[in-house]
């Protein structure tokens, strides 16, 4: 076990965290504008994964310089899921708003499926044999682009929510919904803003995705949008800096934990892979912080 | 009054258990036909215990994750201890009743957003786990499982018909029993506003595990019997889509009710299988789904509801 190994998944960490980032901030905003989980999250970024496949498969531009585009498609979908789904049954329920964003998750994946079939995609970024030595060991560029992406995503979303008056108007929604209304905010048109901002936020994660060598399918949605969900509760509904604290750890502790084990096993002369366990951390450490604290660990107020 | 739409009620019940005990006499036996009546059976079971659920104010997103360990408990303890199927499927239910208290300790004090968090991760971990188990579980291939009734006896199929339909009224008829009950109330009583309920002397938090137990318990059943309606299970049970059914169903026929379930489960059983008769694969998934999100929006009390807006509407008119 040495130093450059953990140096190493610090690296990965920091890149799946930045996905989880991008993933969970949208969500969180949504939620804080419009006290909605949206289900459908995970299917957002697989969509934003698919515009950002098909766009660049036709025009064969560099793949970083479609995500703009794929982003903008997917905001107006979001932006109209909200304006024909949600908004008609705001306040009837918080059961109907989940088994509606249940039913966008099995429209989505079966449209896709149906649509572009079920087999996986992937796109091969023009920097992917490009890797920058750092010491003892090496930084693929494409994660090095993903980490200065998100960082620049998240400086620009901070800039606007404190900034702008529509980012202020969208804050005062979140904090109040009446007494921003009373004040002449639109609230209705910031729910379709956070709608949208959301859902770009989710496919430039899809994207980012893609570019870095995942593949892609109808399904590949369910098991980030989960991983989200734990970074929100665990930093906190409507928490930014929560949940860029909660990403980041979430990334690095499900790369570090199957190694930890495995040496751990290995004392016992027990030698045995736990990577495919990765994606259960996520839901674990779900589970553990909600037992503890059911209001998540930097909310303030239980939803 | 009341007592008048109470025996309407009871007649058309009275009418479809006949008609369901005549079915296979006045259509032609078809394999294909009862195949699609006994999942169907299941299913009723598998949507009224998730509806017994809802009805307590927990929507649970990931219901799969029971019906998957009923199946691959029954399966496992019939395939490596012998024990007769009727045992082995009620030890499923049981494993999945257990398994639901546990979920059901982290979800009693959740609000409706962390618990259908917490429930639809449970079934997407529940698959990688069991997956990953392959020792005992088969991994992705599966394992096999009996049959409920041999396939050498001729005409299984429609023995298999009468045991699913027996079951199911039974199933329903403990539910009935468990809706009409103090405990049905204390249920109602606490979706509707668990505040109130507690003040009233009501114990949320038993009542609320009580419901998550019996409703993973009876899907284990239902899952454990679609199994070994199959011969075989794999991690697929699992899936998202699994988990999706009974929401649909319940909501297309009408939550809450004793009906509702059973009226949806119906409607979108003979929807799906007479789309997939004319060679529909996606297509008909993508209906059902719109189906789901135009049920939400415009009829969210289900199918259930329909004779009273209608009647609503025409004294509008």
């Amino acid at each position: 076990m040495d130093i450059s190994l953990f140096a190493q998944i610090l690296v990965w960490g920091l890149y799946a965290g930045c996905i989880y980032i991008l993933l969970a901030i949208g969500l969180n905003l949504i939620f804080g504008v419009m006290k909605v989980v949206n289900f459908a999250h995970g299917e957002l970024l697989m969509l934003g994964a698919y515009a950002a496949f098909w766009l660049y498969a036709y025009s064969r531009l560099n793949p970083y310089l479609v995500l703009p585009l794929a982003m903008l498609l997917i905001a107006l979908l979001g932006l109209s899921m909200e304006r024909l789904g949600f908004r008609p049954i705001m306040g009837t329920g918080k059961l109907n708003e989940i088994f509606l964003s249940l039913g966008f998750m099995y429209l989505f994946q079966n449209l896709v499926a149906y649509l572009w079939s079920t087999n996986s995609r992937s796109v091969r970024s023009p920097y992917s044999s490009i890797s920058i030595p750092l010491g003892a060991i090496k930084l693929p560029l494409d994660y090095l682009i993903i980490i200065i992406i998100t960082v620049v995503f998240l400086i620009a979303f901070q800039l606007f929510m404190k900034q702008t008056n529509l980012g202020r108007a969208m804050r005062a929604t979140s904090q109040n919904r009446e007494a921003a209304a009373l004040m002449g905010v639109n609230v209705e048109r910031m729910d379709m803003l956070s709608f949208a901002l959301g859902s770009a936020l989710a496919a430039s994660a899809g994207g980012l995705w893609l570019i870095s060598g995942q593949l892609v399918d109808p399904y590949v949605g369910a098991i980030p949008a989960i991983k989200a969900f734990a970074v929100i509760i665990i930093g906190g509904l409507g928490s930014i800096p929560g949940a860029i604290i909660a990403g980041l750890t979430l990334g690095i502790a499900e790369n570090l934990v199957p190694l930890l084990m495995r040496f751990f096993m290995e004392l016992f002369g027990i030698s045995m892979s736990f990577t495919a366990w990765k994606d259960t951390i996520a839901f674990f450490i779900l589970i553990i912080v909600l037992v503890l604290r059911p209001t998540g660990i930097f909310g303030e107020q239980g939803e | 009054m009341k007592q008048e739409r109470i025996s309407i009620k009871g007649w058309i019940g009275i009418c479809s258990l006949i008609l369901a005990l005549l079915i296979p006499f006045l259509v032609r036996i078809n394999t294909y036909i009862l195949t699609v009546l006994i999942i169907m059976f299941v299913f009723i079971i598998y949507a009224s215990a998730w509806n017994l659920l809802t009805v307590s104010g927990q929507g649970s997103l990931g219901h799969a994750a029971f019906f998957g360990i009923g199946g691959y408990v029954s399966a496992i303890v019939a395939n490596s201890l012998g024990l007769p199927l009727g045992a082995t499927i009620l030890l499923g239910g049981l494993f999945a009743a257990v398994i639901g208290l546990f979920i059901g300790f982290t979800c009693i004090r959740l609000r409706e957003w962390f618990l259908a968090m917490v429930t639809f991760g449970f079934a997407v971990i529940a698959h990688t786990i069991t997956a990953e188990l392959s020792w005992i579980t088969g991994g992705w291939d599966g394992i096999p499982a009996k049959k409920l009734i041999s396939v050498t006896i001729p005409n299984y199929l429609l023995y298999e018909y009468y045991v699913m339909l027996v079951l199911t009224v039974a199933v329903l008829s403990i539910f009935y029993l468990i809706l009409k009950s103090k405990m049905g109330l204390a249920l109602e009583a606490i979706r509707e506003n668990e505040l109130e309920a507690k003040v009233m002397g009501i114990n949320v938090a038993k009542y609320k595990l009580t419901a998550f137990a019996i409703s993973a318990y009876f899907t284990g059943v239902a899952g454990a019997l679609q199994i070994h309606h199959f011969g075989y299970i794999t991690p697929e049970i699992y899936g998202v889509d699994i988990s999706f059914w009974p929401i649909i169903y319940c909501i297309s026929g009408g939550l809450f009710t004793i009906e509702g379930p059973i009226l949806g489960t119906i409607f979108i059983t003979f929807l799906d299988a007479s789309l997939k008769s004319f060679g529909f694969t996606y297509e008909r998934l993508i209906l059902i789904g719109l189906i789901l999100i135009l049920e939400v929006i415009f009829l969210p009390r289900g199918l259930v509801s329909l004779p009273a807006k209608i009647k609503s509407w025409l004294k509008v008119s």
